[in-house]
């Protein structure tokens, strides 16, 4: 199926994003070995990477903004709601789990990995009760 | 809802894909209103009825 220009420039904008943020990954763990004290310097490399997933949200808002066709906008935004729905309720959970019991900590880093698997969850939704995934991932 | 999109794409002899361009919609977003999965919004159904030449409540049928 022929890509939309919205879903062109989703794509456009995804690449060097993901390029920047294996780089600053590569970086952050090559200069600041795991559980380095918080100064100045380990605090700004530490932050690229950061950086790099506030790129990606960027890119996903920037995507249903752009979008034209109101039943793909429609698809994109139940799976974003379903992401967000399935991350509230595991981080929430798994958040009561910790205060009551010894369970492993779920550091905060996994919160957008698990809204991203929501996303691919959503899509699998979509297509099965409208059998329609969506646009992009 | 309702609706006669197949019917008057079939008159015309015109693919989902030809009506979804002269739309400027994907060819998914006519199969889902086709198939009543979906309801456009007021925008799009005028455009419908523009493209078809009908007015909306010959294309659309809100009875129960």
């Amino acid at each position: 199926m022929a890509m939309n220009p919205a879903q062109r420039r989703y794509i456009g904008r995804m690449i060097p994003v993901s390029i920047a943020y294996v780089a600053a990954i590569f970086l952050a763990s090559s200069l600041v070995p795991n559980g380095s004290p918080a100064t100045p310097l380990t605090v700004a490399v530490a932050l690229v990477p950061g950086l790099a997933v506030v790129g990606f949200i960027w890119a996903m808002g920037s995507y249903l903004f752009e979008l034209k066709d109101e039943y793909v906008r429609l698809l994109e935004v139940r799976k974003a709601l379903i992401a967000t729905a399935l991350t509230l309720g595991v981080c929430a959970t798994w958040g009561i789990l910790e205060i009551y019991t010894n369970v492993p900590r779920l550091a905060i880093f996994w919160v957008f990995p698990i809204w991203c698997v929501g996303l691919a969850i959503g899509g699998l939704v979509n297509r099965l009760t409208l059998g329609a995934g969506g646009g992009c991932p | 809802m309702r609706n006669r999109l197949k019917v008057l794409r079939a008159e015309r002899d015109w693919s989902q894909a030809d009506l979804a361009e002269r739309l400027t919609v994907s060819r998914q977003s006519i199969n889902a209103i086709e198939t009543g999965k979906y309801d456009p919004s007021l925008p799009l159904a005028f455009r419908i009825a523009r493209v078809f030449a009908l007015p909306i409540e010959q294309i659309f049928d809100d009875a129960e």
